[in-house]
């Protein structure tokens, strides 16, 4: 009779990444389970919580709006579709990060108790946050049309970047809830984190607003590439500049490489860790 | 981490071979903090105190589980109990040696079941299965079971913050016991629940080693340890001290508690 399960040590620190990776696909009913219960827990599976999951970022954009009105003094109606599209995209990559954090230490019990892959708690965390995302494209669409803004085949870039926007988060999801385990204020720290990228990102401001001096921002941040892609196409109706997608590909690819590696080599000590 | 689903129909023969332990070895690192923090790190890194220590949970460990056998195993607290049972569920991988598993597994170890205490009953069951690699038609089809046997039908759709403690460990114990595993798991988990409970779940326990399972009983309640199983093992600091039938076990386990010593241990170190 031959063995159903066999527990070696970890070569190099890593699990046997093949009966990892099956593990993990056999348990995608998990992802999409949580994923339910959680917006269900949250009020979202009701119609006032998804009312509520379009008016909330859409207010947000309100509010900014009238700081740039107040600050510019003037502004037009591609400037809000800017701010908009950005805030939306923006905040699936936020809404990952924060989920994700939380999602080792408060899978607390589970951890202790059962054995399974641990990434896919900051995976099912961060498939939260893209289907709080998804019913704000269809706001995005809405004012895409009332404010008259080009329809061009250019908006179907729109999916790959949505795609490039999806594993960037998850790649953030998967490494804050590994340094959470390790330093648990990071959680306090992250508002500000988010709230400094959100600041240098073109998001409050277009693409070409930023001076000469500030040009450094562009290489530095991984979001830069990324947003002012996605605000070419979904406002401008243009395509993407090749160097910006190449640029956050290879971002979105790098860490997730990393994050994923951290995770991995210390997902062991998670149980003793908690 | 062994799937529940595809062998939960095998038969197996007494005395077959359910969990083989070669050799193992548990070491790892924890911290000195409740709640570690970058702040504390910080501020303890400039004083140049150390923030982790490291245990030797298991060390050196060999045993063979049969089917059919129900296996107690004592030990004070800090003994390495719990890390042996994480490691046989795949919880906590050996740093050296092998564990191998001929059957599937379900655990119940100390903390009980349960993801999220914000999530209902319903939603943790469902969770914690898919989580333990059973399929949504396993457990949709287990489900009524675990709700009758954990009596909790009225509150299962209520947020599990709202359970009690015996409420809990009830629906942990319906969970690890209905989806009918090849080998399990329990580790302090009998000895919570009123007497009605207890009793349920000790009737259960001998019911799934008269079905030829092979059952691994953690617990301090020396009684229970010897009205249920075949054979004891009593460890101490990570090390097996004394393998046997459960009264001599038991009474030098019993012995040491009372002393604070056993020539067992002395020789040993």
């Amino acid at each position: 009779m031959s063995a159903i399960d066999v527990f070696e040590p970890f070569h190099r620190g890593l699990p046997p990444l093949k009966k990892y990776t099956k593990q993990l696909f056999g348990r995608r009913a998990f992802i999409a389970e949580f994923a339910k219960s959680e917006l269900r827990r949250q009020n979202f599976g009701s119609p006032l919580g998804q009312i509520w999951l379009v008016l909330n970022p859409l207010l947000l954009s309100a509010v900014y709006f009238l700081l740039i009105i107040i600050i510019s003094g003037h502004t037009d109606s591609t400037r809000y579709a800017h701010l908009t599209a950005g805030l939306f995209a923006f905040y699936m990559i936020t809404n990952s990060i924060t989920a994700g954090a939380k999602s080792i230490t408060a899978g607390g019990r589970l951890i202790l108790n059962s054995a399974f892959p641990r990434i896919m708690l900051p995976i099912a965390a961060s498939v939260v946050a893209l289907f709080k995302f998804i019913p704000t494209l269809i706001v995005l669409f809405a004012i895409h049309i009332i404010l008259g803004l080009p329809i061009t085949p250019a908006l179907f870039w729109a999916i790959p970047l949505i795609f490039i926007f999806y594993i960037f988060s998850l790649a953030c999801a998967i490494l804050f809830s590994c340094i959470n385990v390790y330093f648990r204020d990071t959680q306090n720290l992250l508002p500000y984190l988010t709230r400094t990228l959100l600041y240098l990102s073109p998001v409050l401001y277009e693409s070409s607003a930023l001076t000469e001096k500030l040009s450094i921002l562009k290489t530095i941040n991984p979001l830069y590439p990324m947003l002012d892609s996605w605000s070419r196409v979904m406002v401008k109706g243009e395509l993407p500049f090749a160097t910006d997608v190449f640029q956050s590909l290879i971002w979105t690819l790098a860490l997730l490489a990393i994050s994923s590696y951290l995770f991995l080599s210390r997902e062991r000590e998670f149980a003793v860790r908690i | 981490m062994s799937s529940l689903s595809a062998s939960n129909l095998n038969s197996h023969n007494r005395g077959e071979v359910a969990v083989s332990i070669k050799s193992l070895n548990v070491v790892y690192k924890t911290t000195l903090e409740k709640r570690p923090t970058l702040k504390n790190r910080l501020l303890q890194f400039s004083s140049g105190n150390k923030q982790t220590r490291i245990v030797n949970a298991v060390q050196d460990f060999n045993l063979d589980v049969s089917y059919g056998s129900v296996l107690g195993v004592v030990g004070a607290n800090g003994a390495g109990k719990s890390t042996l049972m994480r490691s046989i569920s795949g919880i906590l991988p050996p740093t050296t040696g092998r564990i191998e598993l001929y059957g599937s597994v379900s655990t119940l170890l100390a903390l009980g079941v349960g993801f999220s205490q914000e999530m209902t009953g319903r939603d943790n069951v469902i969770l914690g299965g898919l989580a333990a690699g059973l399929s949504r038609s396993d457990i949709n089809n287990k489900f009524d079971e675990i709700v009758d046997f954990a009596e909790l039908r009225e509150v299962i759709d209520a947020p599990m913050r709202t359970y009690s403690s015996g409420m809990y460990a009830r629906l942990a114990f319906a969970v690890a016991v209905t989806v009918e595993p090849d080998i399990l798991i329990i580790d302090e988990a009998l000895s919570t629940g009123d007497a009605h409970f207890k009793m349920k779940s000790l009737n259960r326990v001998k019911e799934l080693r008269g079905h030829n399972r092979a059952l691994i009983l953690v617990s301090h309640a020396l009684a229970t340890i010897e009205e249920v199983c075949n054979e004891v093992i009593w460890l101490n600091k990570g090390k097996l001290i004394q393998k046997g039938d459960p009264v001599s076990v038991v009474a030098a386990y019993k012995k040491f508690l009372e002393v604070g010593s056993s020539p067992m241990i002395d020789e040993d170190v």
